[in-house]
């Protein structure tokens, strides 16, 4: 590992990396706009240049070189001395937040990006107040680039990082820079809008105002909002996100850097599809039937209704006609809450994966890009956790069956208790699939909303969505990934990890993580969990 | 959630043994008491006989109900930047945003409410709106029958504006709008709520 000195301060960092990165890695706030990790370097914003040491051409001396070199160009190497504190440092960090803010229509009160904005914070560290320019400022009206993006290209310091993630990342190549000097501009070709599945990220690459989400544009001032940790639930990608949320309201996700999985991107499928979780005809508290009488028990006396339901059943058809369906958009724990509480009560009883969403093909970006170049993958299995299900259906053994085995069985009538499990963000079942609810007569049902099987369930508990529980999914590649609980239930009611918890038997607070714990004792596969690893904070 | 670190810890400051006797307290306290009564028998009341008789105010920094002003064309003023609901300590103030349809301006308030029963009245708003669009006006006297009628919206915060003009002209702001930014070439409708305004 190379050893450098930045500031007079030795520093030991990663083979290979620049200055740059190694500096922020240190915890030093370089300010830089074109640099990004995931890009090639272009070197072209000027404001992370730095003093290096070099050898005097003719003393062959090392001394401070005369002429600044960019940071994030310089590749680190043992031994090599680097300085940012320094007055002609500061002199061309000042120069430069001018240079970005000349033709720049401070507008921050009415620009969305104000309060996560790099020309605000660095313009504040390292610029100057005032603006030496006489000249009318450049005016350039916002441009709509695509369904989803809008572009302000007076908020714009030409950083370029949006056109390289077009052409590296998603290769659709839909920007480009056009004209030349102060007029540069980023643009796309008539005709060819910025539209493709990672078109989101540029709003997130974006250092500036410039790139704004159309979703999101007005809705919230970005420092009302608070960020939670969470694993996207669209694909069996498992990319790792931030859920912005205020007043228990999700406003926006945001990727969340994975090595491991999605780098520093989501797919906008995924960031745009959490929106059903806030739609009014979700279901909202549990319901018991029982004859033509329905009531709506307390969360308190819940367990120990299904529980009563569930043991007189047993006692009255056997153990052997008890079938559990596990949706793959539960999360391990409560799948394994759910198979406890079922083979505690019936023994014998069959544990079912229900169905599978698959949607379109899996898509690889760069579009085109074979194995290795691979930098991104949305899958066409549109749920988070068929995988870990998979694994405790496994581990638990006994009768397992597939969804159309369960659905062709239950239609002969050969269950007369289930479980059934939806929580899919999409309607999951068809009118003549829920027909077999009229054969199952104690049909539990955890579902966000009405379906044909809801209606004929004799207990209903509502399935929250994911962002409302904490858990852990298996991603398609088999890592094991924690999320937490961002925002409460819509009726401030309990989750299903707590009420699987209460129902199997378990008593105080649901903890996800000592849910796992005892998992672990008997599944080898959750000992180990992946987290990613938090960035340094002032790498952008 | 209040973390560790912004809780500070402070110690009450140790009295001495006169000062727990609180005689000197007590005694300036009665100095007051007594001036204000000596001022009464003897002088002008201080009291007024409220509501026949009324107070004269300092019009210009008085600090009563809000208002939301209207610029030169009768719109108004609010760019929903949210800096009034950000510095606003008890968030009394509750905006949505949306997307103007005038030349000069990109955001504009669909909603804006003010909770006069749980404002404070401490001009913070005023003070960080930066197109001087939110006043505080010298009325006191704001009555209702419900709470929900102590929630002004946008209309009634203009209609404010309205009826105070004359009382307490609108400042100069430094800046009107924010053009520049968000300017569209083509002319467009206003929306239909602003149309009628």
């Amino acid at each position: 590992m190379p050893r450098i000195i930045i500031d007079n301060r030795q520093i030991e960092c990663r083979e290979g990396i620049p200055v740059l990165q190694a500096a922020l890695e240190a915890g030093l706030d370089v300010p830089h706009y074109c640099y990004h990790p995931s890009l090639s370097v272009v070197a072209s914003c000027r404001l992370c240049l730095m003093q290096m040491k070099m050898p005097h051409p003719k003393t062959q001396e090392m001394v401070w070189s005369p002429k600044l070199v960019p940071s994030c160009q310089t590749p680190v190497r043992d031994g090599m001395e680097v300085r940012f504190k320094s007055e002609a440092v500061a002199k061309n960090q000042k120069a430069c937040m001018e240079f970005f803010l000349l033709n720049h229509p401070l507008d921050c009160p009415v620009c969305d990006q104000a309060g996560e904005c790099y020309l605000q914070d660095y313009s504040y560290h390292f610029g100057d107040a005032e603006s030496r320019m006489v000249d009318q400022k450049l005016v350039n009206p916002k441009k709509d680039i695509g369904p989803g993006t809008l572009l302000y290209q007076d908020r714009c310091v030409m950083c370029t990082r949006c056109v390289r993630f077009i052409g590296e990342i998603s290769g659709t190549h839909e920007l480009c820079m056009v004209h030349r000097g102060s007029r540069t501009e980023i643009d796309v070709f008539p005709g060819l809008p910025l539209d493709n599945p990672l078109q989101g990220n540029v709003v997130d690459v974006c250092p500036v105002g410039s790139m704004l989400d159309k979703d999101f544009l007005f809705k919230r001032r970005v420092w009302e909002l608070s960020g939670t940790p969470s694993i996207c639930p669209g694909c069996a990608t498992g990319c790792s996100i931030r859920i912005d949320h205020a007043d228990n309201r999700v406003c926006r996700l945001k990727p969340r850097f994975n090595p491991k999985v999605n780098d520093r991107w989501m797919c906008d499928e995924g960031r745009f599809g959490f929106k059903y979780i806030h739609e009014a005809n979700r279901i909202a508290s549990p319901i018991v039937r029982r004859g033509l009488e329905q009531t709506t028990p307390s969360w308190e006396q819940l367990p120990e209704i299904v529980r009563f339901r569930f043991q007189e059943h047993v006692r009255r058809n056997g153990a052997e006609k008890v079938v559990a369906v596990l949706s793959p958009f539960m999360t391990c724990e409560e799948g394994w809450l759910l198979i406890r509480f079922i083979r505690t009560i019936a023994p014998e009883a069959a544990l079912v994966m229900g169905p599978v969403p698959l949607e379109g093909e899996d898509q690889y970006f760069p579009v085109g890009a074979t194995s290795k170049a691979v930098k991104f993958t949305i899958l066409a299995e549109k749920c988070p956790n068929r995988r870990g299900i998979e694994m405790l259906l496994k581990a638990a053994g006994g009768t397992t069956l597939t969804f159309g085995e369960f659905v062709e069985q239950s239609g002969k009538g050969e269950f007369s208790s289930a479980w059934v499990v939806g929580g899919y963000a999409k309607p999951w079942i068809d009118k003549a699939t829920a027909k077999i609810a009229a054969n199952i007569e104690l049909l539990v049902v955890q579902d966000i909303f009405e379906s044909g099987l809801v209606a004929g369930a004799a207990i209903v508990l509502p399935a929250r969505a994911w962002v409302e529980r904490e858990g852990s999914f298996v991603n398609t590649a088999g890592l094991v990934q924690p999320f937490e609980r961002a925002i409460a239930p819509p009726d401030g009611g309990r989750y299903d990890g707590q009420y699987l918890f209460e129902i199997a038997g378990y008593e105080g607070l649901f903890s996800a993580g000592r849910v796992r714990e005892m998992m672990a004792e008997s599944i080898s596969a959750f000992r180990e969990i992946y987290e990613a690893p938090v960035l340094p904070a002032h790498t952008h | 959630m209040i973390k560790d670190d912004d809780i500070l810890l402070l110690d009450e400051p140790r009295l001495n043994a006169a000062e727990r006797l609180y005689i000197p307290q007590i005694v300036d306290g009665m100095i007051v008491t007594l001036r204000h009564l000596g001022k009464s028998l003897f002088k002008r009341p201080i009291t007024v006989q409220y509501p026949e008789e009324q107070r004269q105010l300092r019009v210009e920094n008085y600090r009563g109900v809000h208002r939301l002003n209207r610029d030169e064309q009768g719109r108004v003023a609010c760019v929903a930047c949210f800096m009034c609901a950000t510095a606003c300590p008890v968030r009394c103030i509750h905006i949505e945003a949306g997307e103007s349809a005038w030349d000069d301006r990109e955001k504009y308030p669909v909603k804006f409410d003010i909770d006069e029963l749980r404002c404070i009245y401490c001009g913070m708003c005023e003070e960080a709106c930066p197109v001087d669009a939110i006043e505080l006006t010298p009325h006191y006297d704001l009555v209702g029958r419900s709470r929900q009628e102590m929630i002004l919206d946008k209309e009634e915060l203009l209609s404010i504006y309205d009826g105070t003009r004359d009382l307490k002209p609108r400042k100069n702001p430094r800046i009107t709008g924010y053009p520049g930014t968000g300017n569209r070439p083509e002319q467009a409708e206003p929306p239909k709520d602003e149309a009628k305004a």
